[in-house]
């Protein structure tokens, strides 16, 4: 496990922020606030906090707010952004409707 | 599933110049691209490239691509639109959605060259309509002819932010200021120095504090930063504007790299998250390439030659070059991107504090605190010369690779040299015959043509114009100096706009003499610039 992922690591009390109702994800309507807080329940990666929140997970697929959620949950766990890990990256690459997903070739 | 020997992701610059590489080499290519037209960025790109020749530099970035896609054509590129590739995989298999279904391809090489996103801030408001990015300015502007706003703040003062603000003033907006929590501006000082002398002020060390407006943006609070960027208490500043504009970087589109499973690296001097890839542009899958913006964060013209590297490099690859003619080719394009590389914006000195240039002369802290030299200043430059009879003044300042002012010109008046981040020099023993070229070459804008002895109490300066409606002569106005404040009333003696020009047309004003080495910018009387 690296250190980042340790959670028995004290990361301190969660402490309100004047700016907590900011919406950082957009498309899934994520405050700043529901971000920190995530971290504190324990959400350590930025797939966990994908899978917990669905920030990043809308429309535009974390295209505007990936580096944002990076920058808070890194802040939170007090290290650099760089040392978070990027989340996975899969197909479809874009949003797409499932008629169309599970139209391939006529079939 | 249809095959192709190289498929290409993305028909910007990067993969317009990888394709027609492979294809002139007798490969079978495909280019897809999600947009409904080709060219990526280059077509929202209105102001002149930098560089050399070998560069298309002083060449307008839609006109560079206009001609990528004659290119293409000619060597029968297979360029697929409204194609979204949504998948890579193991083999070098793509999937591709076009209407509305899902295709299969495979290729035997596959090039990625997907490009760049936009970065977003989040400040109190910034979800508010009127908070745009800078992209979406230009695709607003110069692809759709439709005005942002009316009233703009820009956030960002690199190459991006200035060069959106001053499209802004010429498609008629207001431009009320542009900011940056850094303490330097970060784009070229000539790119600066165009909006500056405009009028527009710049606001080092600030950030937004807050986009006003419940329904829409109705004005933006912004405040001085610290050294650790937080807002100090008293410096709030507010602003009436109707749109923000947002230039604060780009990060790599990178995810069908990481999905085919590419080695990645985070790497904040590219930008973000980047392929590890060899001198071809090979990433750790064999044949599997990433060109242009995608591999690192740079600009169009260093995209167009690693797009190039990467199609003679897959070429190559699939047997249809020899190891012989690779060299050759890589050779010769590894030399034009090192060129364009150098300099005090190269990659190799981003985040460095540079005080000196290249020939030892001070670097204008005035220029980058505030986006203009002062009239001391700019006497220093190698450029900057008292000649007798009209002659060219360059306020070039920084060492940045570019050199068209020395070609262009007929009679030898300006010596760059072999190296060209060098600072133009003007040539005291030679004779200027007012051409023009080199004011019309200058992609940054930065040579007047002055002739003090013009009349006995008048000095007539030569600048380039790109805002309509264009004066005619004898249209009166008033002159600005560098920092846009107005310095004098004037009148426009000569209007020149040959097509050698490329619309950058050359208005001759007539100011007291004093004013000679002041007057930078013609405001017209009732005309918003």
């Amino acid at each position: 496990m690296n250190k980042v992922n340790d959670r028995s690591r004290d990361i301190g009390e969660f402490i309100s922020q004047y700016d907590d109702n900011m919406i950082i994800c957009r498309c899934e309507e994520i405050t700043k606030g529901e971000i920190r807080k995530a971290v504190h329940d324990g959400m350590f990666t930025i797939t966990e906090i994908r899978r917990y929140l669905r920030a990043g997970m809308g429309l535009c697929q974390g295209q505007t707010c990936s580096k944002l959620v990076k920058a808070i949950v890194a802040g939170e766990l007090n290290i650099s952004p760089a040392r978070l890990e990027s989340v996975m990256s899969r197909a479809p690459m874009r949003p797409i409707e499932m008629k169309i997903l599970g139209n391939e070739g006529g079939r | 599933m249809k095959r192709y020997d190289v498929i290409v992701v993305g028909s910007g610059p990067a993969g317009l110049s990888a394709a027609i590489e492979a294809a002139e080499k007798g490969l079978k290519v495909v280019v897809f691209d999600e947009n409904s037209k080709p060219g990526g960025q280059l077509f929202k790109q209105i102001h002149k490239f930098f560089g050399s020749k070998e560069h298309r530099a002083k060449m307008r970035g839609f006109k560079i691509g206009e001609e990528l896609l004659r290119e293409a054509e000619k060597a029968s590129v297979e360029v697929v639109l409204n194609a979204i590739v949504v998948g890579l995989f193991l083999d070098k298999e793509i999937t591709v959605n076009i209407n509305e279904e899902i295709v299969h391809y495979k290729g035997d090489a596959i090039i990625i060259a997907t490009g760049a996103s936009e970065n977003m801030v989040a400040f109190d408001g910034w979800t508010l309509p009127g908070v745009i990015g800078a992209g979406a300015a230009q695709t607003m502007m110069n692809l759709h002819s439709v005005k942002p706003g009316n009233k703009v703040l820009m956030l960002g003062s690199g190459n991006v932010g200035v060069v959106v603000s001053y499209q802004l003033l010429q498609s008629g907006c207001q431009v009320a200021a542009i900011v940056d929590a850094a303490s330097k501006i970060g784009g070229y000082g000539v790119h600066a120095a165009k909006v500056a002398r405009c009028g527009v002020p710049f606001y080092l060390s600030h950030t937004i504090i807050k986009a006003e407006g419940d329904e829409y943006v109705t004005g933006v609070t912004i405040g001085e930063v610290d050294s650790r960027f937080q807002v100090i208490p008293g410096t709030e500043k507010y602003f009436d504007v109707d749109t923000i504009c947002v230039a604060v970087g780009l990060s790599p589109m990178s995810q069908l790299l990481k999905m085919a499973g590419c080695d990645m690296e985070e790497n904040p001097k590219k930008g973000g998250f980047v392929p590890l890839c060899d001198e071809y542009g090979e990433t750790s899958i064999s044949g599997i390439f990433a060109a242009g913006d995608v591999s690192g964060i740079e600009e169009a013209s260093s995209a167009m030659i690693e797009g190039r590297i990467s199609g003679a490099a897959a070429a190559y690859k699939l047997g249809f070059i020899d190891k012989e003619e690779l060299e050759i080719k890589i050779e010769k394009l590894e030399k034009a991107l090192s060129s364009l590389r150098q300099g005090m914006f190269g990659p190799g000195n981003k985040g460095k504090d540079i005080f000196r240039t290249e020939e030892g002369y001070d670097i204008s802290i005035n220029l980058l605190k505030k986006g203009y030299l002062t009239d001391e200043e700019v006497m220093k430059y190698p450029g900057v010369k008292f000649i007798k009879g009209i002659h060219p003044v360059i306020e070039c300042s920084q060492n940045i690779p570019c050199n068209p002012c020395q070609d262009v010109c007929p009679q030898k008046c300006i010596k760059i040299g072999e190296k060209i981040t060098s600072l133009p020099v003007v040539d005291e023993d030679s004779t200027c015959i007012g051409c023009g070229l080199c004011v019309a070459s200058c992609s940054g804008q930065s040579i007047f043509l002055v002739n003090e002895d013009y009349e006995e109490e008048y000095t007539s300066v030569t600048l380039p114009y790109e805002f309509l409606p264009l004066p005619e002569k004898g249209t009166r106005g008033i002159a600005l100096d560098r920092s846009g404040h107005r310095i004098c009333e004037t009148e426009v003696v000569e209007v020149k706009s040959p097509s050698a020009f490329d619309h950058t047309n050359l208005l001759t004003i007539k100011v007291p003499k004093e004013m000679g080495m002041k007057a930078r910018f013609f405001k017209q009387q009732g005309v918003g610039i």
